[in-house]
C-alpha cells in the first residue's frame, strides 16, 4: 500500500474517536445502566468509556471486520486491567439481536452527505458517509431500533446538522419515538446533538 | 464471545433462535465455533471470539 494516508500512518479502515464520539460518550455515560448496545462501535472507544464509567453490561457491534477486531482488542485490554470488558458482535445495525434485549442503544452513525465526485469504496467511506442526504444509515436504524429496546428503554442517537436535524426528528416521530436533547454542541461546520429517543 | 450472549442473539434473517457449536473455548469465552439458524439453517461463524452475524448477502469474506 502506497496510499498517502497509509504512509503517514493514518488509520484508513477504522474510524477513530473524534468530537462526535466524545459527545455520545458524555451523553451515554450520564444515562445508561443495565444492558447497553453500542451500534457502529468503530474502534470501541465509546464502549470502553461506558465500561469504565457506568455499571452497564456493554455489547458493541459493527459492520466492519477491522472495527470488530480493534474493538475486541480494546475489550481484551480492559479485561487485562481488571475491568469488565465488553462483547463484540459483527452485524448490520440491530438485526442480530432479539426483541426487548436492551435498556439503551447508543449510535454515532455515518452521517456525512456523500460527495459523488469524491466517493471512495472502502471501510472509512462506509464509516463516514450516509448516502446522498446523510441519512442512509440513520433512517433504517430509526425504523429498527424500537424492536430491540425494552419497553422503557431508550436510544441515544448522535445527530449532526449536516444530515438534517428536522428530518431525523420526523423519522423518529414516525416510528413512535418522543425525543429529548441530552447534549448539544456547535462546531464551525456543524452542530452535534445527542437525542434520547423513547 | 461469552456464552451468555446467546440470550440476546438471534438469526438476523428471521429473528429465530440460534444453536451454538463450539470448537475452541478459553474459560467462559468461545473463541472458535459457529451459530446455526434453527429455522433457516444458515451458518454464522465465530472467529477469534467474534460472531459474524451479517446476513449471507452482506458477507464479503
Amino acid at each position: 500500500m502506497t496510499d498517502l494516508a497509509d504512509r503517514r500512518g493514518v488509520n484508513t479502515t477504522v474510524y477513530q474517536p473524534a468530537e462526535d464520539s466524545g459527545l455520545l460518550a458524555k451523553a451515554a455515560v450520564s444515562r445508561v445502566s443495565g444492558r447497553v448496545l453500542e451500534v457502529g462501535t468503530g474502534s470501541g472507544w465509546v464502549s470502553e468509556q461506558l465500561v469504565r464509567k457506568t455499571d452497564a453490561d456493554v455489547v458493541a457491534s459493527d459492520l466492519n471486520p477491522h472495527a470488530c477486531r480493534q474493538a475486541a482488542e480494546r475489550a481484551a485490554a480492559l479485561r487485562q486491567e481488571g475491568e469488565r470488558g465488553f462483547q463484540v458482535v459483527r452485524g448490520n445495525l440491530v438485526s442480530p439481536f432479539r426483541d426487548d434485549s436492551f435498556d439503551a442503544v447508543a449510535f454515532n452513525p455515518p452521517y456525512l452527505p456523500a460527495d459523488p465526485d469524491a466517493e471512495r469504496d472502502d471501510w472509512m467511506e462506509t464509516a463516514l458517509t450516509g448516502g446522498e442526504d446523510g441519512r442512509a444509515v440513520i433512517d433504517p436504524f430509526l425504523d429498527a431500533v424500537g424492536r430491540v429496546l425494552k419497553p422503557d428503554g431508550e436510544a441515544l442517537l448522535l445527530v449532526s446538522s449536516l444530515s438534517g436535524y428536522d428530518d431525523v426528528l420526523d423519522r423518529a416521530e414516525a416510528n413512535g419515538f418522543s425525543h429529548e436533547v441530552v447534549v448539544q454542541e456547535s462546531y464551525p461546520f456543524e452542530t452535534l446533538t445527542v437525542l434520547a429517543l423513547k | 464471545m461469552k456464552e451468555s450472549l446467546m440470550d440476546i442473539l438471534c438469526d438476523p434473517l428471521d429473528k429465530s433462535e440460534l444453536e451454538l457449536e463450539v470448537d475452541e473455548r478459553d474459560g467462559d469465552e468461545i473463541i472458535e465455533g459457529r451459530l446455526i439458524g434453527t429455522v433457516t439453517g444458515e451458518v454464522y461463524p465465530i472467529e477469534d471470539g467474534i460472531p459474524n452475524l451479517l446476513p449471507p448477502d452482506m458477507r464479503d469474506d
